[in-house]
């Protein structure tokens, strides 16, 4: 039924020639090629994948070419997820589905990559009020994947509203909308005889992953709300092109990291949305299906049993497919995390076999890599709940690290102090207190990141010498203030409980970055030596005291000062110290 | 790897040794000014101030001086906790401790720390004890900030006894 060999099956076919190279007259250039079954042609928009990586990258295919050892290459220019480029400039947001085409000059802008990375097509809007630009209809706009008007310059780092006459290169008349493409994609083996299937999809489907939310789009016909906006900027999904319109599902895109609810959907489901999905032509398979798939409660046991195995085994493929695929990588990026593949595919399997355990725990909001990172590094059989003779409904985790390829960070990242400004302005910084003050930052953020599966820039407060030695605390960053307000009433309304019974507290905290100190208590002034001598020589250098001066004196006092402080924050402590552990005592586990 | 991080920890650990927390700074000082004074105790090999984002503005400022070698950083310590020494102005004498890791800003994992964390549901007994611990916390550092304002107010008060 499905295939589960690797690369070397997936379809291709080359289109339409295009020159050879210059230097090298051995290389071949395309207008376009059929690759999975989808047919592309230079400028098109698509999506790249990357082993390991949750997301896909978007770009916009300006070069494809087979080199003279036979290798299929395609440049692409590098569209930008807002999340991307947040982290040091304000971006608000036309559209929710605003992408940013990059320009200028510079990494990051353009990346030559094997053509066996292209993941699917996607049907990116150009909005923009140009009068170059073949204007989108509302229609278009809502068919829309993405829309973009804007581009990142990567070199000089800014948000440009205008786009010039060339982008890499290219003219821009190619960047904006062709004028053929602007009809809803092109149908391709649509059968109108199953609307009724496709409804009920859609209200499975409709658990939907509140980020992305679609009342707006209409499609016509029947409520395709569901797979639109899935998702597809949504964490943690994969996606591939889709294109087999026979249930053979073989080509199901099982979304890699969500959590199997393996409640896979009837067979025929799974045809229906393969179909639905081709009518979408451009639109890569993602969504739908896995969303009706994993957020659906469907017990329907006829298809059950295969679904299943589709899964499997599309995993599989799927799995061989990332193995082999290599991406160029993009600026800065770091390498991912091994496990999270291997475990993956454990936990795929192990959850199909058993029966479908439980529902999502977390609720679908996320549904990200969650199982993946609750597992330790030993692989522990994965939903088992209680540990330590907890009886919680969640089982304890153990802290791993979130992987390293927060995108967000390409481009570097403001200095913390000016991401700390920005982030109070928008409402997206949370103090976490009560850590262990041994913690480091990046501990910090890893928990965070297993506890509330989103990612945050953590900074643990520096001690002073009056600092409480009981607990730490951090400053930490969110991706907006929607999240930051949630983990805060998340920690408020439950608790997470550190190690050593520490309850996680959180709050908004409101810092104070202005430096002006009008007046130092301690240091005297002296006007009348300033207006004497004009300041020439009025510097104090630094020195110690003798203790046969005025100075020393006074400077004794304050030392006496110092140590009463000294004493009382001691016995502060203590009492507190005292304090938290009376209460700790009352813990019933371990 | 893992031998790299408990390296990197370790000589972590060794900076923390070489390095002397200075307080009560006046907010003039810079990290000139704090190179010149240290470095009749030997080699001052970084300043680094230690921001105040959370604490009442008027707060004297503190930095960590990391000094070339772990004895100098005594010397410092102990010269500055017999004679009372003025920098960028009198009377009030800078005050030098040892430094600890949390101290630190951009301090490195431990390594070979496992943290282990889990939420608790509201029905278990444990929830009752955590909320009541949350509450406790939030008291202590409510604490901790009045004792910070008397601090500041007594300090105002000797300098304006000291004052002409």
């Amino acid at each position: 039924m499905v295939e589960v060999d690797g690369i070397e099956n997936l379809e291709f076919k080359w289109g339409k020639k295009r020159g050879t190279g210059g230097t090298n007259t051995k290389v071949q250039f395309y207008e376009s090629f059929t690759y999975d079954g989808l047919d592309y042609t230079l400028y098109d928009n698509v999506y790249l994948h990357k082993e390991g990586e949750p997301l896909p990258y978007l770009g916009k295919l300006i070069k494809i070419w087979e080199t003279a050892s036979r290798l299929k290459k395609v440049k692409v220019l590098w569209f930008f997820q807002p999340s991307e480029i947040s982290n040091y400039l304000f971006v608000e947001l036309a559209h929710p589905n605003e992408v940013f085409l990059a320009s200028g000059e510079g990494v990051g802008l353009a990346n030559i990559n094997p053509l066996e990375a292209i993941a699917g097509k996607c049907n990116v809007v150009c909005i923009s009020k140009d009068d170059r630009n073949p204007q989108p209809s509302d229609e278009d706009i809502q068919m829309a994947d993405y829309v973009f008007y804007r581009t990142f310059d990567v070199g000089q780092r800014i948000i440009l509203d205008k786009i010039d006459g060339k982008i890499a290169g290219i003219d821009v008349k190619f960047i904006f909308n062709q004028s053929g493409s602007l009809k809803p994609c092109s149908i391709h083996n649509f059968s109108v005889d199953e609307p009724a299937s496709e409804n009920a999809i859609e209200t499975n489907g409709r658990v939907v992953m509140s980020k992305l939310n679609s009342s707006e789009n209409q499609i016509p016909e029947d409520d395709r709300q569901v797979e639109q906006k899935p998702v597809v900027a949504e964490n943690g999904f994969n996606h591939k092109a889709e294109e087999n319109s026979d249930v053979k599902a073989s080509s199901v895109k099982p979304n890699l990291s969500l959590q199997q609810e393996v409640v896979p959907g009837v067979v025929s489901e799974s045809g229906e949305l393969a179909k639905t999905n081709d009518r979408s032509g451009d639109r890569t398979g993602l969504s739908l299906k896995i969303k009706a798939n994993a957020d659906s409660k469907l017990k329907n046991p006829s298809g059950e049993e295969i679904g299943c195995v589709n899964q499997v085994k599309s995993e599989e493929k799927l799995k061989s497919v990332k193995d082999t695929v290599e991406l160029d990588e993009r600026p800065h990026k770091k390498a991912k995390l091994d496990n999270s593949v291997k475990v993956y595919s454990d936990k795929e399997t192990t959850k199909c076999a058993t029966e479908p355990c439980g529902t999502a725990k977390i609720p679908s909001k996320k549904l990200k890599i969650d199982d993946k990172f609750k597992k330790s590094t030993n692989c522990k059989s994965p939903a088992v709940p209680s540990n330590d003779g907890i009886k919680t409904g969640d089982k304890a985790m153990e802290v791993t690290r979130r992987p390293d390829s927060d995108r967000s960070k390409w481009f570097g990242e403001l200095p913390w102090e000016e991401s700390l400004q920005d982030a109070h302005e928008f409402g997206k910084l949370v103090l976490f207190q009560n850590l262990d003050p041994a913690y480091s930052s990046a501990e910090v953020e890893d928990i965070v990141w297993n506890a509330f599966s989103e990612t945050c820039r953590a900074k643990m407060v520096q001690q002073t010498a009056y600092s409480s030695p009981h607990f730490g605390q951090a400053f930490a960053i969110f991706k907006s203030r929607e999240v930051a307000e949630d983990v805060i009433k998340k920690l408020d309304e439950r608790c997470l409980l550190l190690p050593n019974r520490r309850p996680l507290v959180a709050s908004i905290p409101n810092p104070c970055f202005s430096r002006k100190q009008s007046m130092f208590a301690g240091h005297l002034i002296v006007d009348k030596l300033k207006s004497q001598r004009e300041m020439k020589e009025a510097v104090s250098t630094s020195h110690s005291s003798q203790p046969n001066t005025v100075e020393y004196d006074m400077a004794m006092e304050w030392f006496l000062m110092t140590e009463r402080s000294n004493q009382f924050w001691k016995k502060l402590y203590e009492q507190q110290g005292k304090e938290l552990k009376k209460l700790r005592v009352n813990f019933k586990s371990k | 790897m893992e031998s790299g991080k408990q390296n990197e920890y370790a000589a972590f650990e060794e900076k923390v040794r070489r390095t002397v927390y200075l307080d009560n700074l006046s907010p003039n000082v810079t990290e000139s000014i704090v190179r010149t004074a240290l470095d009749q105790y030997g080699t001052v090999k970084s300043v680094e101030f230690i921001p105040n984002y959370l604490e009442p503005r008027n707060m004297p400022q503190c930095a960590l001086v990391e000094m070339e070698k772990g004895k100098q950083a005594k010397v410092v310590i102990s010269t500055l906790s017999e004679f009372p020494f003025m920098m960028s102005g009198m009377p009030r004498p800078v005050r030098a401790r040892a430094a600890v890791a949390e101290m630190f800003g951009d301090r490195p994992r431990k390594p070979g720390r496992q943290i282990r964390i889990c939420w608790l549901d509201t029905a278990d007994p444990d929830f009752e004890v955590a909320s009541k611990l949350k509450q406790l916390v939030k008291r202590h550092a409510t604490e901790t900030a009045v004792m910070l304002k008397v601090n500041s107010k007594s300090c105002i008060k000797i300098h304006s006894f000291q004052g002409v």
